[in-house]
């Protein structure tokens, strides 16, 4: 017995001080050392969480840039970062028994509902956001509000919707792409490229894990299936029976496949993207960072342009996905964390970070036209693709042309039914649209009443 | 000194020593539990909690989620027994068995599967069943002059890949179990065997079968519990909780979903309530049917 | 061997054949089993995101390298920001420091409150014995899931929220543990302890030097099997850690599934690395394994 433990004890000894010895030789050979507490141990204390690295690096920077510019009112700020689903079930869990939570955190969008609810724990950030709130875009605003209008979350993105191409492989078979105004035409182009290349590579792929294309032309239809902020929840809409059927069309002539893995932000359609098999797919503006992060080798090769629309005149685009930032009941000085934060996220200093180092379509829409600001040849992403990514916007303000759809405490059950169910029903299975989406309609008939 | 005494008498020690489990059993185990029933009469936000009545378990059975989920977990509970008992009991017995040579190294090949975390083996089984191009399962299909295969989209594919990690996973602890089963058996039995004359299958299925009963019913009870209790396996495989179609929803993914990332507590606490009411039952069956109701009386004598 | 007669020459002969097909059988099923995990212990030495594009193929031709490991020991440089600050809550090997702490503190308090609970248990007669053992069955058959939020909350309020002690002490009386250790005792004899109480040994006495030894084999099972669970655990531990600095091996590795992209490549390489301390336990606890479980729970 003695020996056995005395075993146990040394192995495990010998291991961890080994592991402890190459942690400091680590530290010592003058690696970068872990930084997770910023600013004067005298400033304001708060406590960050998000789901992002790259997200609190941002913070870190707009901490120290903030102590110099307001050497009275100095911030301290410590940084968790933890496994994405696991941060919100933290933070839902700490918020639920009321303690335990940061001072300051990053929700995701689709997240954002659980927590707006009744009883919301989150700070007003009206009074922050004030000095900012004519620049930015409005629709971004208004999904990180609660159904009485009261602002709790800071956005840091548009994620305005928009077309990528692989300029290339339509070069390669003299298809032109940017003549392409409605969806017919688009449907129509699928068919010469699918000729062109032998079936070999499809116009694009379809998701059965994504509600992207359905966004997209809700958008152009002036519709919502979540009803807005008041309810109910429909989805047996023009706008999506008209793209499930074309897009099942699309599946049937062979000019698409099924995204691979579900949505086009999945290793597995990385993998397919990488491979040229599809030549085209809408996707907010922040996936130009996929590009340069994971799929770097596609440097000049693609093409940014607005979506097509079913008609003339319809809106193009639709901001998705995003990250809203907020401030809990629990922060004992929130009117100065509130303030911080709206400054890091909304004004000039902040947005040049934003922009330049996290790659994102800032929501000071006073900035998109700001010549060194938006079209600067040192941002990556002004060089990485075909256009400048302002110039896309710059068009959208001036013909008004980004939609809303709403992210409301309905979203998370609607979302869910249609990527587990109703999507596989109809692009696998091959299902009637119609039929699928009455099937989805009673689903959520049934459970919503209740 | 006299406390001492006490304390020290053989009344009292078994107290003492019962006395961590007890405390335990109280606060961590007795006090979450009511808690957990009271608030799936309630209606929970925020910390806010109002009574609701028993609408939780009204929408409940009328909810067809939750009608999935149950058969998924109780067809998952029912697959792994049929597969976890009857294979790791024929492996053992080959093993144990002066045919096979080398043993100890297959057992500790077999047995290495169950140290790693679910974490990695779901995302292990999850790359070699990709629907992509470079998964090994399509690699082979390609070898074979297939197609590409979308092994997880589909129920029977993706119940195999949900079998398989289980199967992977446990059959080397299994074994083990009945290893240790097989060498409690006294090897005399199997001498006066031979003496009757009776062949390999009369050995195996009048003196090893009976004899292996205890190892069977523990393997049977764990398995049963694992089972219906399987979340994170499904989490790994399909990526998160949602599957398509719900093919790999379970009880305790229903529950996760409703109570996290839902912030549903008092309906995900139904949700527990009714899986807690189907393993007892459950676990009285099976208790029932193998006798062990008795197996504190037989320690006795 | 000159004097077999015909019948145990073709009974020999039979044997061979045996001994060929059985072997044969379990290198088959161990290859099979070995599979995933040589694709992955590959994997992890395959360029970055090769894993992902290229998936995880046998390919022995492909380029081998030890980027991913390297990376992840460096954990992680930051090249996209030269001067300003970095925040890099990730290290490697402190994740790795956590885990051992917690695992190796987990299975020393378990495996001795819970051998002291069953001694109480299988030693002796008194009243509330019955009642008691039942309990132990009855917490085994309701999952932990149910418990959770309950239990987070009241972790909170007692104070123990993103501590070690919070972590492992809901779970210090593990069931499991404790009917195994039961069932192992009962079969022992217990003449023994009457013995050493007539030599004036204490009750507390006799289960420490009496009894602890002789169930060593039990103890060294639990030990694999406790260490297997800790080390591997998630969910809960992420519940009570709120510090980065805190986090363990499993929840440090899932901060590298991110939406902004999976650093799979990371991830595999440092699940790799981090089966090794619990594969040195099973190594050296191995032999007493079957030996422990013989006694142990699978006797009825």
């Amino acid at each position: 017995m003695k020996k056995w433990l005395a075993m146990l004890l040394a192995g495990s000894m010998v291991l961890s001080m080994g592991t402890v010895a190459f942690a400091e030789e680590e530290t010592e050979s003058g690696e970068p050392t872990d930084v997770t507490t910023v600013g004067p141990d005298d400033g304001t204390h708060f406590e960050l969480w998000s789901f992002v690295d790259l997200h609190n690096t941002f913070y870190a920077n707009m901490v120290e840039e903030w102590n110099a510019q307001n050497p009275d009112r100095q911030i301290q700020i410590t940084f968790s970062t933890y496994p994405f689903q696991d941060m919100h079930n933290k933070l839902m869990m700490a918020l639920q028994a009321g303690e335990g939570a940061p001072d300051i955190c990053d929700i995701e969008i689709g997240q954002f509902p659980n927590f707006s609810g009744e009883n919301s724990p989150l700070y007003d950030l009206g009074e922050a956001l004030a000095p900012y709130e004519a620049d930015l875009v409005q629709s971004r605003l208004d999904v990180y509000s609660k159904a009485d209008g009261t602002r709790i979350g800071v956005p840091t993105h548009v994620g305005a919707t928009v077309m990528y191409w692989n300029a290339e492989i339509f070069e390669e078979y003299g298809l032109d792409y940017k003549s392409v105004k409605t969806w017919d035409d688009y449907t129509a182009l699928g068919e010469q490229l699918k000729e062109a290349s032998n079936g070999e590579v499809y116009l694009t792929s379809v998701d059965t894990g994504g509600t992207d294309w359905l966004w997209l032309s809700m958008a152009e239809y002036g519709e919502d299936y979540t009803g807005g902020p008041e309810g109910p929840v429909n989805v047996m809409l023009d706008s999506v029976k008209n793209m499930l059927t074309m897009q099942q069309q699309w599946l049937n002539d062979g000019i698409a496949m099924v995204s691979t893995d579900g949505h086009t932000d999945t290793d597995g359609c990385r993998a397919t993207i990488l491979d040229g098999k599809i030549a085209s797919f809408p996707k907010a503006m922040w996936y130009m960072s996929r590009f340069k992060d994971y799929m770097p080798e596609e440097e000049g090769k693609w093409d940014i342009t607005i979506c097509p629309v079913w008609e003339e005149g319809q809106k193009y685009s639709v901001g998705i996905g995003g990250t809203g930032t907020v401030v809990t009941n629990e922060c004992e000085d929130p009117a100065l964390a509130a303030e911080w934060l709206a400054w890091a996220k909304c004004s000039p200093e902040g947005e040049a970070h934003i922009w330049n180092d996290l790659g994102f379509d800032v929501c000071n829409t006073a900035l998109w036209s700001d010549e060194e600001f938006a079209y600067s040849e040192d941002n990556v992403y002004n060089t990485f693709f075909r256009v400048k990514p302002y110039e896309l916007l710059n068009q959208m303000a001036e013909d008004d042309a980004i939609g809303t759809v709403y992210t409301t405490a309905n979203s998370p059950v609607l979302n869910d039914y249609l990527c587990t169910t109703t999507l596989n029903e109809i692009f696998i299975d091959g299902m009637d649209v119609e039929t699928a989406l009455q099937e989805c309609q009673d689903y959520l008939d049934m459970e919503l009443m209740m | 000194m006299k406390a001492k005494k006490i304390l020290y008498s053989q009344k009292i020690a078994p107290y003492v020593f019962v006395l961590p489990f007890v405390l335990s059993l109280l606060i961590f185990w007795l006090y979450p539990l009511v808690s957990g029933i009271v608030m799936s009469f309630q209606e929970v936000s925020f910390g806010v909690t109002s009574w609701i009545g028993t609408a939780n378990y009204q929408k409940l059975f009328r909810d067809s989620f939750f009608t999935t989920a149950v058969w998924n977990s109780v067809e998952y509970m029912a697959l792994t027994l049929l597969l976890m008992v009857p294979i790791p009991m024929v492996l053992a017995v080959l093993m144990e068995s002066r045919l096979t040579k080398a043993r100890g190294v297959w057992k500790v090949i077999m047995y290495i599967p169950a140290l790693t975390s679910v974490v990695i083996s779901g995302l292990l089984f999850r790359l070699m069943f990709s629907e992509g191009e470079n998964g090994q399962m399509n690699v082979i299909m390609h070898m074979l002059g297939q197609p590409s295969q979308a092994w997880l989209r589909a129920r029977f594919t993706g119940w195999c890949a949900l079998l398989l990690l289980c199967v992977w996973r446990w059959t080397g602890v299994n074994v083990l179990y009945y290893v240790s089963g097989l060498k409690s058996i006294d090897t005399s039995l199997y001498e006066s065997g031979d003496i009757d004359g009776a062949n390999a299958w009369q050995k195996f299925r009048y003196i090893t079968l009976p004899l292996l009963k205890p190892t069977t019913v523990y393997v049977i009870t764990i398995s049963v519990f694992a089972g219906l209790s399987m979340f994170l396996e499904s989490f790994m495989i399909w990526a998160g909780n949602n599957s398509p179609k719900n093919i790999g929803l379970t009880i305790v993914g229903y529950l996760y979903k409703r109570g996290i990332e839902r912030n549903e507590m008092g309906y995900a606490c139904a949700v527990g309530v009714v899986l807690m009411v189907i393993a007892l039952v459950i676990n009285f069956i099976q208790l029932v049917a193998t006798g062990t109701f008795h197996i504190g009386k037989k320690k006795e004598d | 061997m000159a004097n077999n007669t015909p019948k145990q020459k073709t009974m020999a002969a039979n044997h061979k054949v045996g001994t060929f097909f059985a072997t044969a059988l379990f290198a088959l099923i161990s290859a099979l089993i070995a599979f995933p995990l040589v694709c992955g212990l590959l994997g992890s030495f395959r360029d970055g995101q090769k894993v992902i594009t290229t998936g995880m193929s046998l390919d022995l031709k492909s380029p081998v390298s030890l980027q991913n490991y390297q990376e992840l020991f460096a954990m992680f440089s930051p090249d996209n920001f030269s001067d300003d600050v970095v925040v890099n809550s990730r290290s490697y090997f402190n994740w790795y420091k956590n885990s051992l702490v917690l695992t190796i503190t987990t299975v020393v308090l378990t495996l001795l409150v819970c051998y002291f609970i069953a001694y109480g248990l299988s030693m002796y007669k008194f009243k509330l014995q019955g009642f008691l053992f039942f309990m132990v069955i009855a917490t085994m058959s309701v999952p932990f899931e149910i418990l959770m939020l309950p239990l987070y909350q009241e972790i909170n309020t007692i104070g123990l929220i993103n501590t070690n002690a919070g972590v492992f002490l809901p779970g210090l009386c593990a069931a499991s543990t404790i009917f195994f250790f039961k069932q192992y005792m009962t079969s022992l004899p217990k003449e023994l302890l009457d013995a050493a109480r007539v030599d004036g040994c204490t009750e507390y006495g006799i289960s420490v030097r009496i009894m602890m030894p002789i169930t060593k084999p039990a103890f060294a099972s639990m030990a694999i099997l406790c260490a297997m669970g800790s080390w591997n655990n998630m969910l809960w531990p992420m519940l009570v850690f709120r510090d980065t600095s805190k986090f363990t091996l499993q929840i440090g590795l899932n901060t590298l599934l991110t939406p902004y992209g999976n650093n799979y490549n990371l991830l595999i390489a440092g699940s790799m690395f981090g089966i090794i301390p619990i594969l040195v336990i099973y190594l050296i606890f191995n032999r007493y394994l079957v030996e422990g479980m013989t006694s142990g729970a699978v006797k009825g």
